[in-house]
């Protein structure tokens, strides 16, 4: 079995995803489980000309930097097809033809990673509401 | 807040691009989800271009774990997992061929700069070079071996029809054995292997011997030297003493090498050491034999120009000792497993000690990336030296 590694975006074009990562899991309060489509996480913010970024989830701030993948990641998207109609020959079993292809949609080479512990804000205009971080549906 | 409009609002681009003194919000994608088929890989970056130019594929059976494999090398494809949470944020026109898309135009989201996660990634893939498993390539070619009866049989349409089914073409071989393409040619080099109508065939050992020694019979009868055999005249009498075209050509790939290519057509050399190994074979077949009786029989097979010397079967046959006598029997490097954990089984299982001299040859074509020779026998023998001025020896682990 062959499984083609296709780039249907074309090699010069390949787009550039990004990574987010944290030490952790950001949870959702129970009432937003279900409907947390477009839900906001936080605030990312670059406060100054470095490579230095905050990430404020609720009242906890994290600190980190964009850093350069030490190598690239591709990300792959597994496309199944079905084949309604093929003829083997050659005595190669022809049961249930589908076929897989796999394909490039994005390359990653940086990702904005926060390795501190969470620093615990206490801001005015919210009131500390749990332990977890909380996220928040904005409204406009 | 916006320090200056952006040409992009959304999307990895904005986030990768963040301005000092500037914040994006996070949140999740309309489409976020587990997305099972979104799947990381991470590999150097010398990969690149051989996977964005569509020059890579997966292969292996269902039931076999996938590999992948460029144009000439082979890896392992390894789930790497991670504890900490990766968000993935695709660019901002990713779609998830889902048909409705809610993005920048819609109207909750014009002012608002915005990096939306898609998923949550469980870890990556990773490559890991490892040696092509072209084990499987023997078997599968050993099924159905090309014999005379076949030769003869060719006008049979019936007869190769229904043999046919269990025959490889290159296409076939590519589904079923795990490995690229240039190491799966050197594979069916490795093997003699023939290409006769479109599929790969071995041909049986037996038949080999038959079309050599009537090679060797006409050029005694021809007067032809065996350094410069002209390609034409070997064929042509071959085919009229009736095998194929094609298995002409074989014999001479087998045996020789092409020295000089005139106008006339090739010109070939017969290789001594393949020639003496095929006659000790040939010998052996039977099963072991007295040294002196062994060689008699040996040098009388040869033909008069070449000269032959034990060494040349280092790799092929193997003496030992029993009472007063020597005697000698074949084992040949090519029957042997190609993973190095079986190799050294069956080794060890042949003789339990073996000297260096007499080892070397029957491990000398192991290829395990990352792994050299002395690091091999580091993880596979035990090494001991029965007195100082003696030779050491290596037994299993």
């Amino acid at each position: 079995m062959q499984i083609q590694v296709k780039c249907s975006c074309g090699a010069e074009k390949c787009p550039e995803w990004a990574i987010i990562e944290l030490q952790g899991v950001v949870e959702l309060q129970p009432s937003f489980q279900d409907s947390f489509q477009n839900l906001q996480i936080g605030q990312l913010c670059r406060p100054s000309s470095q490579e230095n970024f905050t990430f404020t989830i609720g009242y906890h701030e994290l600190t980190g930097t964009k850093v350069a993948l030490k190598k690239p990641m591709l990300v792959l998207k597994k496309i199944k097809y079905m084949d309604v109609d093929r003829s083997d020959g050659g005595g190669h079993d022809g049961a249930s033809s589908s076929s897989t292809e796999l394909d490039v949609v994005g390359v990653i080479r940086h990702k904005i990673l926060f390795k501190t512990r969470p620093k615990a804000l206490i801001s005015v205009k919210e009131k500390p509401n749990g332990a977890d971080a909380v996220a928040r549906k904005q409204s406009e | 807040m916006m320090e200056q409009p952006q040409s992009c609002c959304k999307g990895a681009e904005v986030l990768l691009n963040l301005q000092p003194s500037s914040s994006v919000t996070i949140q999740y994608h309309p489409h976020f989800g587990p997305h099972d088929d979104l799947i990381l890989l991470e590999l150097d970056e010398k990969f690149l271009p051989d996977v964005l130019y569509q020059r890579v594929t997966l292969r292996g059976q269902p039931d076999e774990d996938a590999v992948l494999c460029t144009k000439s090398k082979t890896y392992s494809v390894k789930f790497v997992g991670t504890s900490n949470s990766v968000f993935l944020v695709p660019p901002a026109d990713y779609s998830t061929l889902h048909e409705n898309q809610q993005d920048c135009d819609g109207e909750n989201y014009k002012q608002k700069v915005s990096a939306s996660i898609i998923k949550v990634a469980p870890g990556n893939m990773e490559l890991v070079e490892v040696a092509p498993r072209i084990d499987k390539l023997k078997l599968i070619l050993s099924e159905n071996l090309y014999g005379s009866d076949e030769a003869l049989a060719m006008e049979d349409l019936e007869f190769t029809e229904r043999s046919r089914k269990r025959l490889h073409k290159w296409d076939d071989l590519i589904n079923e054995v795990q490995a690229s393409d240039d190491e799966l040619k050197t594979g069916l080099q490795a093997l003699s292997a023939v290409e006769i109508d479109g599929y790969w065939r071995i041909v049986d050992e037996k038949y080999m011997d038959v079309i050599l020694r009537m090679l060797l019979h006409n050029s005694v009868l021809n007067d032809w030297s065996l350094n410069a055999l002209i390609e034409e005249k070997v064929v042509s009498v071959l085919e009229s003493d009736g095998f194929p075209c094609k298995l002409a050509y074989h014999c001479l790939n087998v045996y020789g090498s092409r020295v000089e290519e005139t106008m006339d057509g090739g010109v070939w050399m017969l290789d001594a050491r393949r020639v003496c190994v095929h006659f000790a074979r040939r010998i052996l077949r039977e099963g072991k034999r007295k040294f002196e009786s062994f060689m008699e029989e040996w040098l009388r097979m040869i033909p008069e120009e070449m000269q032959p010397s034990f060494d040349m079967l280092e790799g092929e046959v193997l003496t030992e000792k029993l009472g007063v006598e020597t005697w000698v029997h074949a084992l040949s490097v090519s029957s042997l497993p190609s993973t190095p954990a079986e190799r050294f089984s069956i080794l060890f299982k042949e003789r339990s000690k073996w000297e260096w001299k007499d080892l070397e040859p029957y491990i000398r074509d192991l290829n395990v990336p990352g792994l050299s020779s002395e690091a091999l026998l580091l993880k596979y023998t035990r090494k001991s030296q029965p007195r100082i001025d003696a030779e050491p020896v290596f037994s299993a682990r």
